[in-house]
């Protein structure tokens, strides 16, 4: 079973690349009622003790393959189901200290059947707009 | 009277009610039937509920030996969606024999603006309309809640209207056949702030008499748009955003029955009297039965206290008591 916070603490760890912590992955649940093809998706923005990673800094695997956030802008055909949550790769040689940390995640994916948003974007926190989620974790390997 | 011979007499009664004669069978089929969306569970489910606990939900909401209606939305409640494994269908026709559930209404979408910047043409929208039909037909549904990508955009003055795509003629047209053959019913959901008197109803009912589309295309009206009082305003609560009701009367429904195959039962909020303080069931209720409609009426809960504790359990079986009632099963 899933945890209900959107972040989710199991899976929260460093990744190493030839013996070196290289990053970190978290998992984030897709919240709502219903799954998206990864074309809708408009790009996770991962912020950590007020560290923000930028757009090529964060991969994201779904269904057991990893793409690039641009990569994503054409899966019109893979499906990002509300019950497996995507792991995010963050890109931070050295990784992250082990302990507690403020992890903030953006998502935002657009949404067909309401209106279009305002030009230049939805508000984060408005109505089919971009959500902020938020947790306080701990990091342990 | 012991226990023992009262059970056997409740349970002659109850034999004697199913026996009795043709025409009261036939009375009887010719009433709403009652039914669960799976998007009542929705911050529940896949946290602390599985797809065999939602299911035993439902059929502890049925009278005795009933068969209660389902509505799943497909890309919430497939594992695997769009190819689900022999495994999650092999337990998928199990549960629904084990709990006597009976798959109605499958929720899908056309999700036009599946790629940025664009809007899916009329070949791609059939597609993503088609791969949906067929699974559908393959869990045993036989209605789908066929949501279609709309168009406004803010400032302009159909911005609250949710109008559909512009092509949706062509390829709902292009898939009736595909429909008929796997005995699927597409229902756009007539949601509020939607009228039932309304420029969107009236090009989906010319569109339907004129093509002919029945059944294979038709209506599904969510009671939402009867919402005639406002919901209480909640600090912090969800679903908090208050526009002006808009709501069309009861007995604007009556002439577009035929073509509707599906309801959506919304609800906000029950009282422990299990009555519905904001949307007017008894008159819906009876004017369905009045008009002899037999479709499925599917619980669709938007309260404030999904998946606060069994808020949501809670809201949907007083419901059902509700509509019990208003149905003469209590």
């Amino acid at each position: 079973m899933l945890e209900r916070e959107v972040i989710q603490q199991r899976g929260f760890r460093n990744v190493h690349q030839g013996g070196k912590p290289a990053g970190f992955q978290v998992r984030f649940r897709l919240p709502g009622y219903r799954g998206i093809w990864l074309s809708m998706e408009e790009g996770f923005e991962v912020t950590v003790d007020g560290e923000k990673f930028s757009r090529d800094q964060v991969r994201v695997t779904v269904g057991g393959r990893s793409y690039t956030q641009d990569e994503m802008t054409k899966l019109g055909e893979i499906h990002w189901s509300t019950l497996e949550p995507a792991i995010l790769t963050v890109s931070k040689p050295g990784g992250l200290k082990l302990g507690v940390h403020d992890v903030e995640i953006l998502e935002y994916h657009r949404v067909s059947y309401i209106p279009y948003p305002p030009e230049g974007g939805a508000a984060p926190g408005s109505f089919g707009g971009p959500r902020i989620y938020k947790r306080r974790m701990v990091l342990v390997r | 009277m012991t226990r023992k011979n009262f059970l056997q007499t409740v349970a002659g009664a109850a034999a004697g009610a199913a026996l009795s004669g043709p025409r009261q069978a036939a009375a009887a089929a010719r009433r709403p039937r009652r039914g669960v969306s799976l998007y009542c569970y929705t911050d529940n489910f896949g946290i602390d509920t599985s797809l065999e606990d939602c299911f035993a939900e439902i059929d502890d909401l049925a009278t005795e030996g009933q068969e209660m209606g389902l509505e799943i939305l497909a890309n919430g409640h497939i594992e695997g969606y769009p190819n689900p494994s022999d495994a999650w269908l092999k337990q998928w026709f199990d549960l629904l024999k084990k709990y006597r559930i009976r798959p109605v209404e499958y929720g899908h979408w056309v999700d036009s603006r599946l790629y940025k910047g664009s809007e899916l043409d009329t070949r791609q929208s059939y597609n993503m309309l088609v791969r949906d039909i067929r699974l559908a037909n393959r869990l045993g549904f036989t209605v789908g809640r066929t949501k279609l990508g709309v168009i406004d955009r803010p400032g302009t003055p159909t911005y609250d209207t949710l109008t559909p795509v512009t092509n949706w003629r062509e390829f709902i047209k292009m898939a009736l056949p595909v429909a008929e053959k796997h005995n699927f019913r597409m229902c756009p959901e007539i949601h509020a702030p939607t009228l039932l008197k309304s420029k969107m109803i009236d090009d989906y009912v010319t569109f339907i008499e004129k093509e002919k589309t029945t059944p294979w295309f038709g209506l599904n009206i969510d009671f939402g748009v009867f919402q005639n009082r406002p919901r209480a305003q909640r600090a912090g609560g969800r679903g908090g955003a208050q526009r002006p009701l808009q709501f069309s009367p009861v007995s604007d429904m009556v002439p577009l029955l035929p073509y509707v195959h599906a309801c959506h039962a919304k609800f906000f909020e029950m009282t422990d009297d299990c009555e519905d303080p904001l949307i007017p069931y008894k008159e819906i209720v009876d004017t369905l039965i009045k008009h002899n409609w037999d479709g499925y009426l599917l619980s669709e809960y938007e309260g404030t206290d999904r998946g606060v504790g069994s808020g949501s359990f809670d809201a949907v079986r007083k419901q059902h008591v509700m509509l019990k009632r208003l149905l003469g099963e209590a």
